[in-house]
């Protein structure tokens, strides 16, 4: 594990919680007041767990109204079940006391956990942007999640699941530093995206500089990335790899741009961005497409593709997708 | 009962389960009313045990193993809630939009995951969350709606927030 910032492991207070709910909330019931904005973003940067707090909040609003308003009916079940629920406990659990959260507490998925344990982190098909206070910009794309440890040593992002885009601040005396658990990256000017799988992280520098410090480097030497390279970085090694058949960062527009991109390889892009499965058949994985996608619609672009290319859609069910050979 | 201490070994959750697994059995089936589901819950709360990884000490084993089975039951019971009142609540729907049974099992894991997220909260401060997160009211609407004061629904709905917010980071 790499170095942590302790505090934030800890959260917030919860008067700082109540804070950010209390300005989340203003600003929602407020939207054009610009003066209410900017005092909202003057307490965000007056301390880093202000920030932490802020973000969560937004996050959790996020994803309760996101997956809420995708289910017709949710309201009138969730009101309903709750009374069911209630009513059930209070005749037939009369004795001792209710085991708050019941079961949950057994096991969690390290995923989830890592989710909510992030300072910063996107569910699936969600994107965030965040500025931090020396002037980087942090982009996150779908379901990711960072760390971050920021002091007058070092400003360190730590990478803990999927791609980030960072653009740098100004420099500063401290170095910026991107670790994952393949590598660790040091952002010297400029653009670049690191995406983390699970036997590789990927650099791809879209203007400036990036030193890569690879642990088993030898002699401590590092890799010097520049406008325009890709490397895909393992624990032992860092190798420059063919550029993306696509556009780095086009993410963070809601976009995907694809220059003669294989289908397989286009759809377990998109896949990132919806949840459940998305594949093709054998005999259209190699067909190859160009184009602008809009990605705030994966159902809508799958529908595109068919129009586009001889295949067709067929959903076995809303999540499980699969691209066949139109008949 | 001797007073001992355990780890979850599978040694000691085989004696536990030798010793209390029928007594178990028949509180469960009391309070759900049906053998098959009782069977199974009895069988989940040794699970439960299994996966447990902390020391816990066990001066009185039935008390322990009633509190992980209320757990499993509350669950239960929450999950045949939500899925009674989805059901429900898609009903209507012509057949053609009607989801899938897979679609209607992701949705209905959603739903669960959310619930017990608001398991806690007054009915009123509830309902004023749901207006505003699920319809998209805003707070002087909710305000009309149940009646109340613009200040309350505030209240209400940063209440539930705070109440989510603890629940999904710091526990």
């Amino acid at each position: 594990m790499t170095p942590m910032d302790n505090a934030a492991r800890c959260g917030p207070d919860p008067r700082v919680i109540k804070q950010a709910i209390n300005w989340a909330l203003r600003l929602r019931n407020n939207r054009a007041n610009v003066r209410l904005r900017e005092q909202c973003e003057q307490w965000r940067e007056a301390h880093h767990d202000h920030e932490v707090a802020w973000q969560r909040v937004q996050a959790l609003q996020q994803e309760l109204s996101g997956t809420l308003a995708a289910i017709p009916g949710a309201h009138v079940a969730l009101e309903n079940s709750a009374q069911g629920l209630g009513r059930r406990q209070a005749l037939k659990l009369l004795t001792g006391v209710l085991v708050a959260g019941s079961a949950a507490w057994v096991s969690r998925d390290l995923t989830g956990w890592q989710r909510w344990t992030s300072d910063f982190a996107t569910a699936t098909g969600e994107r965030r942007s965040i500025q931090l206070s020396d002037g980087t910009r942090l982009q996150l794309n779908t379901d990711s999640a960072v760390d971050l440890a920021f002091n007058p040593q070092q400003r360190l992002i730590t990478l803990v699941r999927g791609e980030i885009l960072v653009t740098c601040g100004a420099a500063a005396s401290a170095p910026l530093l991107v670790q994952t658990r393949h590598g660790l990256f040091e952002g010297i000017d400029g653009r670049f995206a690191v995406h983390q799988t699970s036997d590789c992280t990927r650099l791809s520098v879209v203007s400036g500089n990036v030193a890569i410090h690879s642990p088993h480097q030898p002699n401590g030497l590092s890799t010097q990335a520049h406008a325009g390279d890709n490397y895909l970085v393992r624990q032992t090694q860092a190798t420059l790899a063919p550029p993306l058949a696509m556009d780095i960062g086009a993410w963070t527009d809601g976009l995907i741009v694809t220059r003669d991109m294989r289908l397989a390889d286009f759809l377990s892009e998109v896949g990132r961005y919806r949840p459940g499965y998305l594949g093709c058949a054998v005999e259209v994985a190699d067909l190859r497409l160009s184009g602008v996608f809009r990605l705030e619609n994966t159902d809508q672009l799958l529908a595109i593709l068919a129009r586009t290319l001889p295949v067709q859609v067929r959903y076995r069910t809303r999540w499980w997708v699969s691209l066949e050979r139109s008949a | 009962m001797p007073s001992a201490e355990y780890f979850p070994c599978e040694n000691a959750v085989q004696a536990l389960y030798c010793t209390h697994h029928s007594w178990l059995n028949t509180w469960l089936r009391s309070r759900l009313g049906n053998a098959a589901d009782a069977a199974d819950l009895a069988q989940d709360t040794f699970v439960r045990l299994l996966q447990k990884t902390e020391r816990f000490e066990l001066k009185a084993p039935r008390a322990f193993l009633r509190t992980i089975a209320r757990g499993l039951v509350i669950d239960h019971w929450r999950r045949e809630e939500i899925e009674r009142a989805y059901l429900e609540s898609i009903a209507h729907l012509p057949e053609a939009m009607a989801p899938s049974a897979e679609a209607r099992a992701l949705v209905l894991e959603l739903l669960e995951d959310i619930s017990r997220l608001l398991e806690g909260l007054k009915p009123k401060v509830r309902k004023a969350f749901l207006l505003a997160q699920c319809d998209g009211l805003t707070h002087k609407q909710i305000a009309m709606h149940m009646g109340v004061s613009l200040r309350s629904v505030e209240r209400y709905v940063a209440e539930a927030l705070y109440h989510c917010y603890v629940l999904r980071y710091e526990t």
